[in-house]
């Protein structure tokens, strides 16, 4: 196992278009959730009467323990970025047929794809690691005082955020697995994650007895539900997708195994 | 002892039948050509015993044993294309080969480097290596941690005349070191050259296999040359023995069972007609004329 995580660390430290996307996380993850906190610093800090009503119908979602779930859920959003690498660390190795020798110099077929999940997770580790040290940084800078709330109260999101990250960059992987193409495998993920699937799950929310929960982006999207102070404009159906997200756990998790489970036998059967 | 044994391998591509039940053995030691002309099925076998493709039908064991990752890294290959990762330099691709295959120290990539001619340029990206160039980093990798068997696909690929005789006397310098090469080649020079052993495919049929004087000497050939060359035809008719005469530029071709030429007599017999030879040679049929006859082309 040491030597498929050594021979990925090969071929991905030399990589710039690999730290060129992660730098680009690194950058759009603080810098969505500086900008919310920005601006709500910025309506709350007004002396009028707005102000004060909206601090006191929010609260502070930035400030702990709240800022785990808010920094998650705006961090979510982006997570197509990390997903470009997934798919490019997939597709150039048929691109480039360097899958072919890494079977020909003594891989076995289930090697590769443990290599492959490796680079998911390890990808699903920095980026979650970069929410966590944000949401950390946010929180202490947005509380007013650290010694009276419980900063880890809601460390909880921090495995729904991992979890929600891995799902989705697994799904990511399997486009390009499948794909075998960069920029088809791209613009499919882009498409899909970003227009089909939101319009998609609007519609059956709204005809089709919310199905849409089961489309597979959507399944680990309820892992975070919307921060509470915009649950608190529908309280009854904020509660609801608290209380859903147990079962989303498990959707998630039966999603993900699903995944790589065709990704598994498809690598098996096919030639390369 | 055969190293590998392949046995009635069949392969399709939808309706395409590429290998249509092949088999042989490789010799250990030997340098095993196999030869055939674009789509008789090299590369296919090739990668089916390197486990790229899965066979259809038939099996293939190598030292007795069906096919593993862990014999795959006792086997030093190239197939096809030099595959690389192009962001990356020779010494770093070659890392990559190595923490695979697990053969050999660090200091070996630098010893593969310069037997290949390419230390020159191991820190270049493989993007910006030359056909040529590419080709020398695939054998490089082939060779990395002298593996004692190595399967390599059109070795001479893109290289220049001088590396293709480099690449002549490498795999003659392995041969007498004791490895085993299985090479495929559409180069019947090379192959008539380098290889011990040659298998042909036809359109996916193995129509020979053997040691490759034994599929050369199938028929003898005499070449014989006079100032009338009419009238050396017309004598050599009544010449006990030959199977056929055929003219070939200044020369007649008298083709002969196999062992079974005699140039002194027909020397003997053309001076008794009055015919004085300037030339006879006494010649094996060649690989080329005996790989279109087998091929049909």
């Amino acid at each position: 196992m040491l030597k498929i995580l050594k021979t990925e660390w090969l071929k991905i430290r030399n990589y710039p278009a690999f730290w060129l996307v992660m730098l680009m996380t690194a950058l759009s993850y603080p810098g969505v959730n500086l900008l919310f906190w920005y601006q709500f610093k910025e309506i709350t800090k007004k002396e009028l009467a707005t102000g004060k009503m909206v601090k006191m119908l929010l609260g502070n979602p930035f400030a702990f323990p709240e800022t785990f779930h808010t920094t998650a859920f705006f961090s979510s959003i982006f997570v197509f970025i990390p997903a470009i690498v997934v798919m490019l660390l997939i597709t150039n190795e048929y691109t480039y047929k360097t899958n072919r020798q890494n079977i020909i110099d003594g891989w076995s077929r289930n090697a590769f794809i443990l290599a492959k999940f490796f680079d998911v997770l390890l990808i699903t580790l920095l980026v979650s690691l970069l929410y966590i040290v944000i949401a950390y940084i946010i929180g202490t800078l947005a509380t007013e005082s650290l010694a009276s709330v419980n900063i880890w109260k809601g460390a909880n999101y921090i495995p729904l955020f991992m979890l929600q990250t891995f799902s989705q960059l697994s799904i990511a992987f399997l486009i390009g697995f499948l794909v075998r193409k960069a920029f088809i495998a791209l613009g499919i993920f882009v498409f899909y994650s970003i227009i089909l699937e939101n319009a998609a799950a609007a519609i059956a929310r709204e005809k089709f007895y919310d199905l849409g929960r089961f489309l597979p982006l959507e399944i680990s999207d309820r892992l975070i539900p919307v921060p509470a102070f915009i649950g608190r404009f529908d309280e009854k159906s904020y509660a609801g997708k608290i209380a859903a997200v147990d079962t989303h756990i498990v959707y998630t998790i039966v999603l993900t195994a699903l995944v790589w489970g065709l990704v598994y036998i498809v690598n098996k059967r096919r030639d390369l | 002892m055969s190293i590998l044994k392949i046995q009635h391998i069949e392969k399709s591509y939808g309706k395409i039948k590429a290998l249509k039940g092949v088999s042989f053995d490789v010799p250990e030691g030997s340098v095993f050509g196999i030869l055939g002309p674009n789509g008789s099925g090299k590369t296919t076998l090739l990668s089916i015993i390197l486990d790229v493709l899965k066979a259809d039908k038939g099996d293939y064991l190598w030292f007795g044993k069906p096919g593993s990752p862990e014999i795959r890294k006792q086997i030093g290959s190239l197939l096809e294309t030099p595959n690389f990762y192009h962001y990356l330099s020779a010494v770093n691709n070659l890392k990559i080969t190595q923490s695979i295959n697990e053969r050999g120290h660090a200091a070996d990539i630098e010893a593969v480097l310069r037997k290949v001619k390419l230390h020159e340029r191991k820190n270049s990206r493989f993007s910006t290596y030359s056909l040529g160039m590419k080709q020398r980093l695939a054998v490089a990798s082939a060779l990395l941690g002298s593996p004692r068997i190595l399967v390599l696909d059109e070795p001479t690929n893109g290289l220049d005349p001088v590396g293709i005789a480099e690449m002549r006397e490498l795999i003659m310098e392995l041969h007498l070191q004791g490895f085993t090469i299985i090479m495929a080649s559409h180069l019947l020079d090379e192959v008539e050259k380098v290889c011990t052993h040659v298998a042909i495919l036809k359109t996916g049929e193995l129509v020979a296999y053997g040691q490759v004087d034994e599929i050369l000497v199938d028929e003898d050939i005499i070449e014989a040359g006079a100032a009338d060359l009419e009238k050396l035809a017309t004598a050599l008719t009544h010449f006990p023995g030959y199977n056929k005469i055929v003219r070939s530029g200044s020369f007649l071709h008298i083709y002969f069972n196999k062992g079974e030429a005699k140039p002194d007599e027909i020397n003997a017999y053309c001076f008794r007609q009055g015919i004085q030879l300037y030339h006879l040679v006494h010649r094996k049929q060649r690989l080329e004329a005996k790989f279109f006859e087998l091929t049909g082309n």
